[in-house]
């Protein structure tokens, strides 16, 4: 059996290793994608006061320290037996807003997008933000870095700090905004829509103008039937910090929604021997491995499975981008669609970047809808807990998925036991299988591997802009791309690698 | 010259915590010039890079895993030492690009960045506290980043 090895992911943050498995004959056997894990999480925290979660989960992961912020808040309050008043569940979505165009936007244009502007097959050098500058303008980078400011500007305002915030506890927040922040923030999100439009343009320009790019959107190789998640209002529209959670099915059909509290309903986590990592499933259809179907309780929970589990956006622009996605994938089948959005599912995986500049509007406009309601200045921003801490749960969508804290503590708040399910673990069984789909459409006996080819295996997992580093960030001494094809006995006969000095 | 001393690193992950140990032994024990800051933060890449406008000097100070050091051996590098960094923690592109970038967009870089690194032994351990190796280089460190001082 040959053996093909990528280790690590080039963009993708952390270090994760993909290997390959070929048959004699030269196919695609089994592929197997493992993740290192950070340790001791749960043992770190217990014994401290519920209170410091907010601000200590923000260091888990230096990617989506809003994410945690939020959710270990959402989670605080629970355990607290406290509604926030509006203005706090306001400033926390304001914040959430500006954080969601800050790292899309990061997406977009510097991981996940360069493989479309550039292309899949152009050398490794060119596929980062700097090719796409060269390709498309200079303007462009700064509108990036722009957009980057803004949001770390209404991430300072509201939460203290540019990096990690710090003022959301439990029952609202410790601060507020004045009238002259609101007017900056608002400012600041006016441009940031404009800044989504143009880039849903470029995407409309660059890759659904490409018919080589819209191929490969549509081709099977990167295309899963599983089900999807994400968290809808009451009308069923996508939201990123409160609701319920939405589950469809591969055939469109929602089998249900449910609260954070009955996350363990719904949710189970699978163990297999070959890595750290568990597979979260959903425990109602139950674990059939690493297949897709309608038995399989495999899920997804990206942008493009937010779209899929809602019925539509909450705001205009957005909603006619979705509409006009829907109809994009389904073509003539979108017709029956015409009154409710209900029962529509897209199974192409690459459409997720598509998905991903929809939810960059949508977060865009939300930031201006926020930042113009009239509640947002008030100085009602926290009601003070009277009840005695027991237990609680709080999900929020991170960027990479519906991210799920559960805390318990003693009658004084102080932590027993923390449970976390994070954004990129959900997806953790379908980005097992993007990889193998992938490399069996294109490994095969005959085919010479190719960097290019290589790279689209990557592309089909970092779709789903996947994040493992959490927190580690040393620099280190290299970062290879190293493949190595082993014979049945396990000799190295052929070493292909990139980023090795 | 308008200077910034910038500790990195994760507080709560073992020995990635190095830098910031560091930079928080410079500002308690050490008299600085005024024109020299001192901070802390956590990102590579785009955010450590827009960190760094405005600077005339920025010496960063960062945990490292090469693999080929002892643990809390001390390095002195340039940013184009460390072609292939990744700075895991920042939803990024590593470092080179983003002062290219910064470059490229003309943005008001400092002239000169230097990283002093120490060697970790673990960062996949969530914990105040670095190993004994790295919590014996810390002072060495902060000495090093002294003598980068121009």
């Amino acid at each position: 059996m040959q053996r093909i090895t990528i280790d690590p992911i080039t963009r993708l943050e952390g270090h994760g290793k993909i290997e390959i498995f070929l048959d004699p004959e030269g196919e695609v056997a089994e592929t197997y994608f493992q993740i290192p894990e950070l340790r001791g999480f749960e043992r770190f925290c217990v014994g401290r006061p519920v209170e410091e979660m907010p601000i200590l989960t923000n260091r888990i992961c230096g990617v989506c320290p809003e994410a945690h912020h939020m959710a270990a808040a959402k989670a605080a309050d629970a355990v607290y037996h406290v509604d926030p008043p509006p203005a706090a569940k306001k400033l926390r979505e304001l914040l959430y807003s500006a954080f969601y165009v800050t790292d899309h936007a990061t997406h977009f244009y510097a991981l996940g997008g360069p493989d479309f502007i550039m292309g899949p097959n152009a050398p490794v050098a060119e596929r980062n933000i700097l090719g796409v500058i060269h390709k498309v303008g200079l303007e462009i980078g700064g509108k990036v870095i722009q957009a980057r400011k803004c949001g770390h500007a209404v991430v300072e305002m509201i939460g203290g700090r540019k990096v990690h915030p710090c003022t959301a506890i439990p029952g609202g927040l410790t601060k507020g905004i004045t009238e002259e922040q609101r007017q900056e923030i608002e400012q600041m999100g006016r441009w940031a829509i404009d800044f989504a439009q143009f880039s849903l343009k470029l995407f409309d320009d660059i890759v659904l103008k490409n018919s080589d790019y819209l191929d490969m959107i549509l081709d099977d190789a990167f295309t899963h039937r599983t089900y999807y998640m994400g968290m809808v209002d009451e009308f069923n529209h996508v939201n990123f910090y409160d609701g319920q959670i939405s589950i469809v099915a591969p055939d469109g059909e929602r089998i249900g929604k449910y609260v954070p509290r009955e996350y363990p309903d719904w949710i189970a986590e699978r163990v297999e021997p070959w890595t750290y990592l568990k597979f979260p499933y959903l425990k109602k259809i139950g674990w059939k491995g690493l297949v897709d179907g309608k038995d399989s309780g495999v899920y997804c929970a990206t942008p493009l499975s937010r779209l899929n589990a809602a019925d539509g956006m909450a705001t205009p622009l957005a909603q006619e981008e979705y509409e006009r996605f829907y109809v994009t994938f389904l073509q003539g089948e979108s017709d029956q669609y015409t009154t409710t959005w209900q029962g529509k599912v897209v199974h192409h995986h690459l459409a997720t970047h598509w998905a991903r500049l929809i939810e960059l509007l949508y977060a865009a406009e939300r930031w201006v809808q926020l930042a113009t309601d009239p509640e947002i200045t008030s100085d009602k921003f926290r009601a003070i807990p009277t009840e005695k801490p027991t237990e609680g749960v709080g999900i929020v969508e991170a960027p990479r998925g519906t991210l799920t804290h559960h805390y318990w503590t003693d009658e004084r708040g102080i932590l027993t036991r923390v449970n976390l399910i994070v954004g990129t673990t959900n997806n953790y069984a379908r980005m097992s299988m993007s990889i193998k789909k992938a490399a069996q459409k294109l490994i095969h006996g005959g085919t010479i591997v190719t960097e290019g080819l290589l790279n689209q295996i990557e592309m089909a997992f970092r779709a789903y802009d996947p994040c493992f580093g959490c927190a580690t960030h040393s620099l280190p001494g290299q970062m290879p791309l190293e493949v190595s094809i082993r014979d049945a006995n396990g000799t190295v006969v052929e070493c292909l690698s990139q980023y090795v000095k | 010259m308008k200077t910034l001393i910038l500790g990195l690193g994760n507080p709560i992950l073992g020995d990635d915590s190095a830098g910031l140990k560091v930079a928080e032994i410079i500002r308690r024990r050490m008299t600085l010039d005024p024109s020299i800051e001192v901070s802390e933060d956590y990102a590579g890449g785009l955010r450590l890079m827009e960190r760094m406008i405005g600077y005339d000097q920025v010496i960063i100070v960062d945990a490292i895993c090469t693999g080929i050091w002892p643990a809390g051996s001390v390095l002195c590098l340039n940013p184009d030492d460390v072609p292939t960094q990744h700075t895991a923690s920042t939803h990024d592109v590593n470092l080179p690009t983003a002062l290219q970038l910064a470059a490229t967009l003309n943005l008001k870089m400092p002239k000169r960045i230097r990283i002093i690194a120490i060697e970790a032994e673990n960062v996949l351990d969530f914990s105040e506290h670095c190993s004994p190796a790295v919590t014996l280089a810390l002072s060495h460190a902060a000495e090093a980043v002294l003598a980068e001082l121009q």
